[in-house]
């Protein structure tokens, strides 16, 4: 929320804007400091100065507020930039840039969040990145991950595949934590050949504060992409609330389980492939694709059909909304069903059934798979007779995939592949996402 | 001292004091503030914090220093006293509207203006007492005032802050916090530096304690309260010393740091004089091969360096049993090292001989008025250390460094340094919170709510005629129970006083806490009273019964403490038949001391016939 007309004419009228210096006087106060802006909260009718002592104070406008001019500002900040110099013999490591807290940098006198594009910039920030490898940044977009559509997979599969081409061994991807499970499940399925490890990483607090978990997500994330044998995509992310290790956990496999926690990114029947410690040695700790001799270049098949849903089943819940998907020309559904993969299938109460509905969608020719909302564990199609009614229509039962992996691999398919291919390979292993077999180990881990 | 005497010298003193409220729940988050589960920790966790610019993209110096220390934080979790906010794992929760409250209301008692819209803030804080590494902070008024002995003395700003984690242990640079405190509301009131003397220094600081205590939404006991001084002298630093636990000996600290800092000019002085340099660090690790000197033969590396110019300086004392050697040794700590060796001291007592000490001469170029250092300890240790320590030498050459000192307990009353004084570049917006507007309700109740010394210690001065119990009673946490029992018993309100204060103070000793006795119960005791159905004698053994549980009317009933009528007391009396006045009131008394009143016994004994 911007200042209100009233004060930014009594500023206007003065030529004052955010950053200058000014004097203020209303009511009883009498202050001079320099003029904030003004975030999405708090009340528009009030002045926001940052005073000598280094705090801001709200004053309200009243009709005898005089505001006066003492100095102009300075304009943005400029943040310090180490240098960066190659080092032979260091690997190569491309790290793409997309935005999200990682990325950014406050301005510590405005509040003001603003992108760390400039190579140098990160250095200083993680100065031992530049042991590790040469670092060479992409700047591809600066978003909020939430804000991330399948278009920015695409351009994002297409810089990992033309960062290989040029001679990187491993990437980084620095992005929003919100959607970064999704984004690590569609690339699983995008990139295909892969040379090196891709490892996505983010900051569950941003990097203005010393106890930011950014400084070591990223300086293991680069080791991981610079010195281990893994060919996959996965997320690097902490294994804890301390800062004393990281998991690098497969992206099909990887889910955000906590709103705020550093140590939110989980495996889902799974467990991580491997561990950096903070002595900044990896440990591995699962089977891995690895880095070795291979025909051709890695490639990204970047086809995806957004006209999929992901549909929570609960109780109430109104079946005939499938209808209005279909209507929409949705050609898949992922259905987060109960249990072992339960939608309502013999109630007495005919306006929750959902077999018609999916009978029809899938007559339609649109791809329907099962996944559960339990997230851990593996659906099933035959246990009790509810789950035979419905895998009886054509449902696909999407074994241990998380609901948004199965998500991210019926997009892929579609955009890739005929409707009939890709509900055969719905079920089928692609990119680590169905395992045949669960561990003991692997459950809330 | 005269008063001259610190106009003369240039003397500039302000306080800074930090008190912890009393709330519910902490500042930004609803965990207890009452100490609930010490020593019953759910989880360790440890961190690692690193200097991130500041404003302008500059790191702040002190937040530099600390870095460079590369300490390991542990925080130990608790399940009633943590939550994830506490250990920056939750973005905060809505600001405590009590809290806010409170501080306003002391904001009126001060003649403050009260800031129409709060911003909170985070002040950056790197010595790991907060696992976000900031601090969040509202400044809540600024300018007011208050008059203390006659004396105006400027508030400038009044703040409400979150309380930071205690410190468990540290060994090496590895603190162990505990998280149980951190976030408690806290309040920080500063004063302007025009204090001037340390005596008065002393009475602000009394002041503004009472003041706070009287709101009777304040913590007790050690710790809730914290009185930083900030001072200098004309030719020295600011110096803000900090950590002083008993208020009565705050003068002496100041005292002392004022004879600090003319002995550290004194000192800049002579070392201008012979144009003294301190040198560059060289190692002299192979010297010490096959040593005797345990603490030199035993480190991976030892480093020296020359202090030209130096020499008896050293070892000049600035304060009692502190020397300019001190001084440079806790720079030295910064890097990691245990202490500094250095000329000025009787080298002999860490066994190193005559000959090794001419080597050391030798190989540093020592002169006849040059001193020189040595540290010892691992090689990136010891040289950051040194770099460390030889920067205090070389400032010792300018003049006195700004600094934060941390006071030292015992008698001495002097202090030692703790980090470099933070720079006004740590503050920046606290995002992930609203601002809070003020409303007018607000102003109304916190204005209602204000504490006004001045009227309180008149009121007590009235009720109360022994003054050494009015005082105690302005200051006691009992201060809001004894005007509730007056007003709801119609006591003599000189006797709850010095029931409350004395009474109470007197059962503490012996182990009995009568502050654990309901408020209630309390006024349902002197209620009793008040009626006459006991007497003075049996409150003190019906408070031993009530902290046991159950009611007044119980614990009078169990004790059989209910007072004697006039009648039974004649009929008591009138079966002492032939025995003298004086007989028959021991012999009452040493029966029905409790349950007797003395004036009562005294009329039945008059009507008495022999």
């Amino acid at each position: 929320m911007p200042y209100s007309e009233k004060i930014l004419r009594a500023l206007g009228k003065e030529n004052i804007e955010v950053g200058d210096k000014l004097e203020l006087v209303s009511g009883d106060f009498k202050l001079v400091g320099e003029l904030m802006p003004k975030t999405e909260v708090g009340d528009p009718d009030t002045f926001v100065i940052k005073i000598d002592n280094g705090y801001n104070v709200g004053i309200r406008h009243a009709a005898a507020s005089k505001v006066k001019l003492i100095s102009k500002g300075t304009g943005a900040p400029k943040f310090e930039s180490a240098t960066m110099k190659s080092k032979p013999g260091l690997p190569k490591v491309a790290m793409i840039y997309t935005g999200g807290t990682i990325g950014s940098k406050i301005d510590y006198k405005t509040g003001g969040v603003y992108m760390l594009i400039k190579p140098g910039e990160l250095l200083n920030e993680v100065p031992e990145l530049a042991e590790m490898a040469n670092l060479e940044i992409r700047h591809l977009f600066s978003i909020a991950s939430e804000d991330i559509s399948y278009m920015e997979w695409q351009t994002m599969a297409k810089e990992v595949e033309s960062a290989f081409a040029d001679g990187a061994r491993g990437v980084v991807i620095t992005m929003g934590t919100d959607a970064m499970h999704y984004t690590a499940a569609v690339l699983s399925f995008m990139l295909k050949n892969l040379s090196g490890p891709v490892v996505i990483t983010g900051a569950q607090r941003s990097s203005d504060r010393g106890s930011s978990d950014a400084f070591f997500n990223l300086a293991c994330a680069v080791k991981i992409a610079a010195e281990s044998d893994i060919a996959e995509i996965g997320v690097c992310m902490h294994a804890s609330s301390s800062d004393d290790r990281c998991a690098f956990t497969r992206g099909t496999k990887v889910r955000k389980m906590h709103t705020s926690r550093r140590d939110a990114f989980r495996p889902v029947n799974d467990r991580p492939i491997a561990y950096v410690d903070n002595k900044l040695q990896i440990r591995y700790n699962n089977d891995h694709s690895k880095i070795g001799p291979r025909k051709g270049k890695t490639e990204a098949v970047t086809g995806f059909e957004p006209k999929v849903a992901l549909i929570k089943s609960h109780p109430n819940f109104d079946p005939s909304i499938l209808d209005a998907y279909v209507e929409k020309g949705f050609r898949g559904i992922i259905i987060e069903g109960t249990g072992l993969g339960h939608v309502p299938a013999s109630t007495t109460h005919k306006e929750y059934l959902w077999l018609d509905h999916i009978k029809k969608a899938i007559q339609e020719g649109v791809v329907v798979g099962m996944t559960s909302q339990c997230l851990y564990g593996r659906v099933h199609p035959d246990v009790y007779r509810n789950l035979r009614l419905v895998s009886n229509l054509g449902v696909v039962y999407c074994e241990d995939m998380t609901p948004e992996t199965a998500y991210a691999k019926l997009g892929w398919l579609l955009g890739n592949y005929k409707p009939e291919e890709a509900k055969e390979l719905l079920s089928k292993n692609i990119a680590g996402e169905i395992k045949e077999r669960t561990e003991a180990d692997e459950f809330l881990n | 001292m005269d008063p001259e005497y610190y106009k003369k010298i240039g003397f500039m003193c302000g306080l800074e004091i930090h008190q912890r409220l009393q709330t519910e729940e902490k500042l930004f988050c609803s965990c207890h503030t009452e100490i609930k589960d010490k020593g019953h920790e759910i989880a360790m966790i440890q961190r690692r914090q690193r200097a991130v610019a500041g404003e302008l993209g500059k790191v702040d110096k002190s937040a530099e220093i600390e870095e460079g220390k590369e300490r390991l934080f542990t925080y130990e979790v608790f399940r009633e006293n943590t939550c994830l906010v506490d250990i920056d794992e939750e973005p905060p929760h809505t600001m405590n509207m009590d809290a806010l409250e409170t501080t306003i209301s002391l904001a009126h008692s001060m003649g403050m203006k009260v800031v129409e819209e709060m911003q909170p803030m985070r002040k950056a804080v790197v010595d790991g007492s907060d696992p976000s590494a900031f601090q969040r902070t509202v400044l809540v008024a600024l300018e007011g005032r208050i008059e203390v002995n006659g004396h105006k003395i400027g508030v400038p700003s009044l703040f409400l802050e979150e309380e930071s984690s205690g410190i468990v242990e540290s060994d090496q640079g590895n603190v162990v916090y505990d998280t149980s405190r951190l976030g408690v509301p806290l309040i920080e009131i500063d004063t302007d530096p025009t204090i001037p003397s340390p005596k008065m220094a002393k009475e602000v600081a009394l002041y503004l304690g009472t003041l706070l205590r009287i709101t009777g939404r304040v913590q007790r006991g050690i710790g809730s309260i914290r009185q930083d001084v900030n001072m200098s002298i004309k030719g020295g630093a600011r110096v803000e010393i900090k950590g002083m636990q008993e208020l009565s000996l705050m003068d002496k600290f100041i005292e002392n740091e004022i004879n600090r800092q003319q002995n550290l000019i004194e000192i800049s002085k002579e070392l201008q004089k012979a144009k003294a340099r301190v040198g560059e660090p060289v190692e002299l690790t192979k010297i010490f091969k096959g040593t005797t000197a345990k603490i030199v033969g035993s480190a991976e590396c030892v480093v020296g360096a020359r202090l030209s110019g130096f020499e008896r300086l050293i070892g000049r004392e600035i304060n009692p049993q502190r020397r300019l050697g001190t001084e440079i040794s806790d720079y030295a700590k910064l890097g990691g090292a245990k202490g500094i060796i250095h000329s000025d001291e009787d080298l002999k007592r860490y066994n190193l001989s005559q000959e090794e000490i001419n080597t050391i001469r030798g190989e540093l170029d020592i002169g006849a008025e040059d001193a020189f250092v040595l540290i010892a300890g691992s090689r990136q240790m010891a040289f950051k250390s040194m770099e460390h320590a030889l920067w205090r030498a070389d400032h010792a050459i300018r003049g006195v460094p700004k600094e934060t000192r941390g006071a030292i307990p015992g008698e001495l009353c002097t202090s030692k340094f703790l980090r470099p004084l933070p720079g006004g570049s740590r503050m920046y917006p606290e995002t992930d919170t609203r601002p809070i507007l003020v409303t007018k309700a607000m102003l109304t109740a916190a204005r209602k709510a204000a504490p006004d010394l001045d009227s309180e210690k008149k009121g007590l001065g009235s009720m109360v005629k022994n003054e050494a119990v009015a005082a105690q009673l302005l200051l006691s946490p009992r201060l809001k129970l004894f005007k509730l029992v007056v007003q709801e018993s119609k006591v003599d309100p000189e006797l709850v006083a010095n029931i409350l204060i004395q009474k109470f103070t007197e059962l503490k000793r012996e182990g009995i806490d009568c502050d654990a006795i309901s408020e209630g119960k309390i006024v349902d005791l002197f209620d009793e009273y008040h009626k006459g159905r006991i007497t003075k004698q049996a409150i003190d053994p019906v408070l031993r019964e009530l902290i046991k549980g159950g009611s007044v009317e119980a614990a009078i009933a169990k004790l059989g403490l209910r007072r004697l009528s006039g009648r039974e007391l004649k009929s008591i009396v009138s079966k002492e038949k032939g025995k003298s006045k004086e007989e028959t009131l021991r012999n009452v008394m040493s029966k029905y001391r409790l349950v007797v009143d003395g004036k009562e016994l005294n009329d039945a004994l008059a009507g008495k016939s022999k």
